[in-house]
C-alpha cells in the first residue's frame, strides 16, 4: 500500500504558482526525500499533503484513502521552524500534543519519558522550553513528532542545529523507525543525508519534479564519469585530453572525463607520469545532480 | 478528549496558574476603590486643620465669613481677621503665607457694603474643593447679613440658610427601595470600569495569544492534527473562562465583604455593596457577549499581524467603541431612556457596556434588552464567520501585512 499518493496537485498563491502539478508516492517502510531550493515549493507541498491547506487541483490520498482528517492522527509532522510553548514545561508540553494526536494522558506520558530516556534528555522535562538549548528543544521537537508512534513521518530540517553526535542519534532513531515499516518524508537542503538515507527523491524546482525516482535508479542515468585520484609527483591534470574538468589539490584531484573517454586509458597514461596511490571511478554526487539540474537559478 | 476542549484547557490553564492573575484580580478593583475612596475623603475633608486670614475693610462681613468657615463639622478652617486692611498689611500676609505660618490668606475688597473683588492666595496650587467652599462661605455671609440688615431675626436667618438634605430612593418594581445616590453612582462606576476591564483586557489577550503562537511557529504543529477552527475556539473558550473565573472571584469577594459588614453592623438586610444579583448576572452576560464579539475581531487582527507591537498599536482603535460607551457612562446614568443612550445600548459594539449601564440606572423595556442581546448575537454569529476565515490564512502567512483586497480575497478561499 502506498501511505502517500499526491496526484497531479496545484497550489497558486495569487500570481504565484507555488505548486505545479505534482505527483508522488510514498510506501511504507521506505524513507523518501524531498529536495529542492528555497522557496521551490517544498512546504507547500507538505502543507497540502497534511490538509493543511487544499491544492487548488489533483488529490491527495493518504494509507490508501482519499484525504480524510481524521488519517492526521496517523501522521507525525515536524516542521523547519520549532514550534514548542516557551513558557511551558516540557513534560506538560509532549502529554498536550500526544494527546492532540488521540493518545490518553496516561499513555503520553509513559511513552515521553520511556522517549526522552532512549534520546538522553530526561533531564529537560521538568524544565520550561526556554530553558532549554536550541538542540533540546529539536529533540523535544522530535520527541512530540514519533510520541502518537505515527505510519507517516514528515520531518522538514530535522537536523539543523544539532551537533554531530546528537544528529547520529536522530539519524539512527528514524532508521529504526523505517525499518519498523513507517514510511518516511523527508525535506532538507542537506545532500550528504539524503545521499545517506532516502531511498527515493524528488528533486523539486519551480513548484514542479524536475527530477524524481529510486536514488540508485537516478544515480544510474549519469555516466560514471567522475574519477577520484591520490597520487605523487607532477602531472598537468587539466591538459589531459580526456579530462573535461579537474580540481588538483596538489596530492589529491577530482576529475571529470570527457564524454565516450575511457577511464581504463586515462590511469594507462597517468601511470607513466605519476606514481598513483588511488584510482576509483564513481558516479556524480547527489550535490552534483542538484546543482546540474536546478543550474544556477534557485533565486528567480 | 476532544481537540477544542483540550486546547482551552490549556489556554484556561495558563493564564489562571500565573501570579499576574492574581494579581490583577486582587489588584485592579483595589486601585480603583482605593482611587474611588480617596477622592471622596478628599472632598469630604478639603481644607480640614487649615489656617488662613481673612483681610477685608469690612470687618462685620469677614467675621461673618469666619463664621461660615468655622461651622463643617468635618473640616473646620480656622481664619484670623484682619480689619480694616490696606495693601502694607497684605505684603505682610504674603510674607507669612510664603514663610508657611498661613496656609493662604483671603482677600475680601468691599464696596458699600458687597464684596467686589474676592482674592484668595495660597502657598501650594489652588484647590478646587477648598475654592469652592470659600466662595460658598462668602455668599452665605453676605446674604446673611443683608438679611439682618433687612430687620430679619438671627433666628429666622439660621432657619432660613440652614441646608436641605436631599434623601435619595429609587422606585423598583412599583416598591421604594432606599439608594444612595452617592454610593450608587461609585459602585456603577467601579462595575462600569470592571466591565470594560475585563473585555478589552481578555480580548487582547486572544490576539496576543495569537501571535504568539505565529511567531513562535507553533501553528504548524497545531494545524498538523487541529483544525483552524477548533484552534480558534479553543483560545477563545480557554481564554473566556479565565475571565470568568476573574469575574467569579470579584463576586465572592464582594459577598463576602457585605457578609461582613453585615455581621459587624447587625443590621440584617440592610446593608448591602448596591451590587443586586440580576445586575450581577447583567455583568456576567455582558461581559460574555462583549468577550465574544471582541475577542474574535482580536483574533483576525492577530492572525493578520507578525508582531506583538503591531497588535498593541490596533487594539486602541479595536476598543474605541468600548472607550465611546465608557464615556458616555455619566450620560447614560442621567438620561437612560434618551435616544443616544439607547442607540449606544442597541448598537452592537457599544452594547455590552451601554446596556448594562443603562441596566443599573433602571431597568430599560425588556424587548430593548432582548433586541440588544439579538443584535449582539447576531454580529457575532458574522464576526466568528469572517474572524475563522481570516485566521485560517493569516496564521500562515509571515512577512507582509495583508492589504484589504487580500483579506477579501481570503474570506473567499474554500
Amino acid at each position: 500500500m502506498q501511505i502517500v499518493e499526491l496526484n497531479s496537485i496545484s497550489k497558486s498563491y495569487g500570481a504565484k504558482v507555488a505548486v505545479d502539478k505534482l505527483s508522488l508516492t510514498i510506501p511504507a517502510g521506505g524513507m523518501y526525500g524531498l529536495l529542492g531550493p528555497n522557496g521551490a515549493g517544498k512546504t507547500s507541498s507538505i502543507r497540502m499533503m497534511i490538509g493543511m491547506t487544499m491544492p487548488d487541483s489533483g488529490t491527495v490520498e493518504l494509507f490508501g484513502k482519499p484525504f480524510e482528517r481524521k488519517a492526521l492522527e496517523r501522521v507525525g509532522y515536524l516542521p523547519e521552524e520549532r514550534g514548542l510553548y516557551k513558557k511551558m514545561n516540557v513534560q506538560a508540553q509532549l502529554v498536550f500534543f500526544g494527546q492532540l494526536h488521540g493518545l490518553t494522558a496516561a499513555e503520553a506520558l509513559r511513552r515521553s519519558k520511556m522517549w526522552a530516556e532512549k534520546l538522553l534528555i530526561t533531564e529537560a522535562l521538568p524544565k520550561k522550553t526556554d530553558e532549554l538549548s536550541k538542540g533540546m528543544q529539536q529533540k523535544i521537537q522530535f520527541i512530540s513528532t514519533l510520541l502518537h508512534e505515527p505510519e507517516l513521518i514528515i520531518m522538514d530540517e530535522p537536523f539543523s542545529g544539532l551537533d554531530p553526535v546528537n544528529a547520529t542519534l536522530l539519524e539512527d532513531t528514524l532508521l529504526e523507525q523505517k525499518r519498523a515499516g513507517k514510511a518516511i518524508l523527508f525535506s532538507t537542503h542537506r545532500m550528504d543525508q539524503v545521499e545517506k538515507l532516502c531511498d527515493s527523491i524528488c528533486l523539486i524546482d519551480g513548484g514542479r519534479a524536475v527530477l524524481q525516482g529510486g536514488m540508485r535508479e537516478i544515480k544510474s542515468r549519469y555516466p560514471r564519469n567522475r574519477v577520484l585520484l591520490e597520487y605523487e609527483g607532477s602531472a598537468k591534470l587539466a591538459e589531459n585530453p580526456l579530462v573535461a574538468e579537474a580540481k588538483d589539490y596538489g596530492g589529491h584531484a577530482e576529475l571529470k572525463l570527457k564524454l565516450g573517454a575511457d577511464a581504463q586509458e586515462l590511469l594507462r597514461g597517468l601511470v607513466q607520469q605519476v606514481k598513483v596511490n588511488k584510482f576509483e571511478v564513481v558516479e556524480p554526487s547527489l550535490e552534483e545532480i542538484f546543482i546540474q539540474t536546478v543550474g544556477g537559478k534557485s533565486d528567480e | 478528549m476532544n481537540n477544542t476542549l483540550l486546547i482551552m484547557k490549556r489556554e484556561y490553564l495558563e493564564r489562571v496558574k500565573t501570579k499576574a492573575f492574581l494579581f490583577m484580580t486582587l489588584l485592579v478593583p483595589g486601585v480603583m476603590a482605593l482611587s474611588f475612596g480617596a477622592a471622596f475623603l478628599t472632598a469630604q475633608h478639603a481644607g480640614q486643620d487649615q489656617h488662613i486670614a481673612i483681610a477685608s475693610n469690612d470687618a462685620p462681613l469677614a467675621l461673618a465669613v469666619r463664621d461660615q468657615l468655622a461651622e463643617s463639622k468635618t473640616a473646620a478652617i480656622e481664619a484670623d481677621v484682619i480689619a480694616p486692611a490696606d495693601e502694607m498689611q497684605q505684603n505682610a500676609l504674603i510674607r507669612r503665607v510664603n514663610d508657611k505660618q498661613l496656609d493662604g490668606y483671603l482677600w475680601l475688597g468691599t464696596k458699600t457694603g458687597e464684596a467686589t473683588a474676592v482674592q484668595y492666595d495660597t502657598h501650594s496650587t489652588p484647590d478646587m474643593f477648598v475654592s469652592s467652599r470659600i466662595q460658598d462661605a462668602v455668599d452665605n455671609a453676605q446674604v446673611r447679613m443683608k438679611l439682618e440688615d433687612k430687620g430679619f431675626q438671627r433666628a429666622d436667618v439660621d432657619r432660613l440658610m440652614k441646608q436641605v438634605t436631599v434623601n435619595t430612593a429609587q422606585v423598583k418594581d412599583g416598591k421604594v427601595v432606599t439608594s444612595d445616590a452617592g454610593k450608587s453612582f461609585l459602585v456603577g462606576y467601579l462595575m462600569m470600569f470592571l466591565l470594560y476591564f475585563s473585555v478589552t483586557y481578555f480580548s487582547m489577550n486572544v490576539a496576543r495569544s495569537v501571535i504568539q503562537e505565529k511567531t513562535s511557529r507553533i501553528f504548524e504543529v497545531m494545524l498538523a492534527t487541529v483544525k483552524p477552527s477548533d484552534m480558534m475556539a479553543g483560545k477563545m473558550l480557554g481564554v473566556g473562562a479565565a475571565g470568568l473565573t476573574q469575574i467569579l472571584i470579584w463576586a465572592v469577594l464582594a459577598a463576602a465583604i457585605s457578609v461582613g459588614t453585615l455581621l459587624t453592623h447587625g443590621a440584617a438586610g440592610q446593608i448591602h455593596l448596591g451590587v443586586s444579583p440580576l445586575q450581577m448576572a447583567a455583568f456576567c452576560v455582558y461581559f460574555l457577549l462583549g468577550f465574544a464579539l471582541y475577542s474574535s475581531i482580536a483574533a483576525a487582527a492577530g492572525a493578520c499581524f507578525n508582531a506583538e507591537s503591531e497588535v498593541q498599536q490596533m487594539s486602541i482603535a479595536i476598543v474605541l467603541p468600548m472607550l465611546v460607551a465608557m464615556l458616555s457612562y455619566g450620560y447614560i446614568e442621567s438620561a437612560p431612556n434618551a435616544a443616544y443612550s439607547v442607540i449606544l445600548s442597541i448598537f452592537p459594539l457599544t452594547a455590552p457596556l451601554a446596556m448594562f449601564l443603562r441596566m443599573l440606572a433602571q431597568t430599560p423595556p425588556i424587548w430593548q434588552i432582548a433586541l440588544s442581546v439579538a443584535v449582539l448575537l447576531l454580529t457575532i454569529y458574522g464576526t466568528l464567520w469572517i474572524a475563522a476565515r481570516i485566521y485560517r490564512v493569516g496564521i500562515l502567512m509571515y512577512g507582509k501585512r495583508p492589504t484589504l483586497p487580500e483579506l477579501l480575497r481570503w474570506l473567499r478561499y474554500a
